[in-house]
C-alpha cells in the first residue's frame, strides 16, 4: 500500500523491536554454542611433509629451472595419487580400518606449499592417534608405492605426524560458529522485524489518519501511567451517592446486562 | 476470570482531569478541547458523541476526560453514558446505576432529579440506569430528541459516551442527533480497516465529524512538542 520506501521509519521499526533481534541474535549465538559444544564430535588434524623430488632421467634435459618446473607438474599428480585407492585401499588394509575408500578420500587433503616440491597431507579424524597414524601410513605406502607407479625413488619423509601431548580439535570451532549463528540470528531478527512491520495494519501514527481515513486528528493522548490509588477529591457534592461501602460484586450486579446486553 | 479483571480495571478508571490537573495528559486534553471548539460550526449548545469503531479503545475514558476539562473551561456540562449495554461512567464516579438515561427514555422521573453531581464544579452526570432489553429502539424513539431539547436548555455542552460503531447500530442513531462526532482510536491496537469502516458508518448516518482522538499514544523522543511545556 505505501509506494515510498523512508529510510527513517526502517530504522525506526528496528529499533522499536529491538530487543527483538537481540533475542533472536543471542539464541542464535547460544544454539550454535550449544551445538559445537555438545552435539558435534570433535574432528583432529595430523600432517605429515613429504618432499617429492624426480630424479633426472635424462642428462640431455633443459636448464635446472625447466626440471623445476616439470617436477612442480608433477606435484600435482602425486596430490591426486595420494588420494587415489591404488594408495588409499593399502592404508586400509595395513591399518584394517572400517571406513571406504571414498570415505577416507574425504578425510584426507593432500596440498603443496607454492613452488615447492613439498606435498603436506593433513588427516582429519575423531581420534588424534587415528589420524596421525593414517597420515604416516599413508605417507609410507605412497613412499613404497610411487617407486613402481612412477619410477620415482626419491621421496622423503620430512616431518612425520606425531601425537601431541595436548591435542586440540581443529573441528568444531565454537568461536566460529557461534559467530556464523550471530550473523544469522541478527539477519533472521531484523526480517522477523520488518515482517511483523509490514504485517502491523493498525493505526500507528497521525499521519495514518490524515492519509487513510481523511479525517483530521483533533489531539493526542499519551498513555496514562497506571494510578494505584483512586483519590477522591475534597469537594464531592454528592456524598449521598457515593457507594464507597458497597462491594465491587454489588456495582457488577447492577450493571451486569441481563437481556441483550452485550456486544 | 477476564470479565472480572475488565471491570476491576474500569472501576479505577483513570479521571486525569480531576486527579491530575496539571499533568500532560490533562493539557492533552486541553488541547483536544481547543481543537473540538474551532472545528465546531457554532457557539450555541452543542452535542458532541464520542465514539470509536470497536471496544476499549477508551471512549468512556475520553469522555470524562474531556467533560471534566470542558467544565474546568467554565461551561456547564452534561455527561451522558449512552452506552447501554456496557455502561461504566458510574464506575468512573463510583455512583450506583439505579435511575438514569434509561428510565427518562421509558418517561420515568425527570431529567433535574435523576442526573447526579459528579464531584467536579460544572459537571453533571446522567448514568445509563437499568439496562434495557432493547438499546437501539430507545435510542431511536421520539423521547431521545426531546430529552435532547431538555438537556440543551439545562446545559452549554451535552458530550455523550456511546457504544462501538461497528458493533450495535446504537452510536449511528446518536452520530444522527448529535451536532458533532469524535471517533476514538487506540493507537497502536485499531486496525485501519476498521476506521475506515467507522467513519463510512458515521457518513452513512449522517452524523458531522469533528476529528479523530488518538489514545494511548506512545511519545517517542521525537514528539517533543507535544511535551510538557512547563517542564
Amino acid at each position: 500500500m505505501e509506494s515510498t520506501f523512508n529510510i527513517k521509519e526502517f530504522l525506526q521499526a528496528l529499533r522499536k523491536r529491538l530487543p527483538l533481534i537481540i533475542i533472536v541474535t543471542l539464541l542464535f549465538v547460544a544454539l550454535s554454542g550449544i551445538v559445537s559444544y555438545t552435539m558435534m564430535k570433535p574432528i583432529y588434524e595430523a600432517s605429515t611433509q613429504i618432499l617429492v623430488n624426480q630424479r633426472v632421467t635424462n642428462p640431455l634435459q633443459a636448464s635446472e629451472q625447466l626440471n623445476i618446473d616439470a617436477n612442480l607438474q608433477l606435484v600435482e599428480t602425486y596430490n591426486i595419487i595420494i588420494k587415489s585407492p591404488a594408495i588409499l585401499t593399502e592404508v586400509i588394509e595395513e591399518l584394517e580400518l572400517k571406513e571406504s575408500v571414498s570415505d577416507l578420500n574425504e578425510n584426507i587433503s593432500v596440498s603443496s606449499a607454492e613452488n615447492s616440491q613439498i606435498l603436506t597431507v593433513e588427516v582429519e579424524d575423531v581420534s588424534m592417534e587415528r589420524a596421525v597414524l593414517i597420515a604416516n601410513t599413508t605417507a609410507s605406502v605412497f613412499q613404497a608405492k610411487i617407486k613402481s607407479l612412477m619410477n620415482v625413488d626419491n621421496v622423503n619423509i620430512l616431518a612425520p605426524a606425531i601425537v601431541p601431548v595436548d591435542p586440540d580439535p581443529v573441528k568444531p570451532d565454537p568461536m566460529f560458529n557461534m559467530a556464523i549463528g550471530a550473523i544469522i540470528g541478527f539477519m533472521l531478527g531484523t526480517g522477523l522485524a520488518i515482517l511483523l512491520d509490514q504485517m502491523n495494519t493498525t493505526i500507528r501514527k497521525e499521519e495514518d489518519i490524515e492519509e487513510i481515513v481523511g479525517l483530521q486528528v483533533l489531539g493526542i493522548v499519551s498513555t496514562v501511567p497506571e494510578v494505584k490509588e483512586f483519590k477522591r477529591s475534597a469537594n464531592i457534592n454528592d456524598k449521598k451517592e457515593l457507594i464507597a461501602d458497597v462491594d465491587t460484586e454489588k456495582i457488577k450486579a447492577v450493571s451486569n446486562p441481563k437481556i441483550g446486553g452485550s456486544y | 476470570m477476564w470479565t472480572q479483571k475488565k471491570s476491576k480495571r474500569s472501576a479505577t478508571r483513570k479521571l486525569v482531569g480531576r486527579t491530575k490537573p496539571q499533568s500532560l495528559v490533562t493539557e492533552q486534553y486541553r488541547t483536544i478541547r481547543t481543537n473540538i471548539n474551532f472545528s465546531l460550526p457554532s457557539d450555541d449548545t452543542q452535542t458532541i458523541l464520542f465514539t470509536s469503531a470497536s471496544k476499549e479503545e477508551g471512549k468512556s475514558t475520553t469522555s470524562c476526560n474531556m467533560a471534566i476539562v470542558y467544565a474546568e473551561s467554565g461551561k456547564r456540562v452534561l455527561l451522558v453514558d449512552a452506552d447501554m449495554r456496557r455502561p461504566t461512567l458510574h464506575h468512573s464516579f463510583q455512583l450506583s446505576n439505579k435511575i438514569g438515561l434509561s428510565n427518562l427514555l421509558l418517561k420515568k422521573g425527570r431529567l433535574q432529579d435523576t442526573v447526579k453531581r459528579s464531584g467536579v464544579v460544572g459537571l453533571d452526570l446522567l448514568l445509563c440506569g437499568q439496562i434495557p432489553s432493547n438499546p437501539a429502539e430507545l435510542l431511536s424513539s421520539p423521547a431521545l430528541d426531546t430529552l435532547l431539547e431538555e438537556m440543551k436548555a439545562r446545559y452549554d455542552l451535552i458530550i455523550i459516551d456511546s457504544p462501538p460503531l461497528l458493533a450495535v447500530t446504537d452510536s449511528k442513531i446518536l452520530a444522527n442527533k448529535c451536532d458533532g462526532t469524535v471517533l476514538v482510536v487506540n493507537t497502536g491496537k485499531t486496525e485501519k480497516d476498521s476506521v475506515k469502516k467507522a467513519r463510512d458508518a458515521l457518513v452513512t448516518s449522517k452524523a458531522f465529524i469533528l476529528g479523530v482522538v488518538m489514545n494511548n499514544y506512545q511519545l517517542t523522543k521525537d514528539n517533543y512538542y507535544y511535551h510538557n511545556y512547563s517542564n
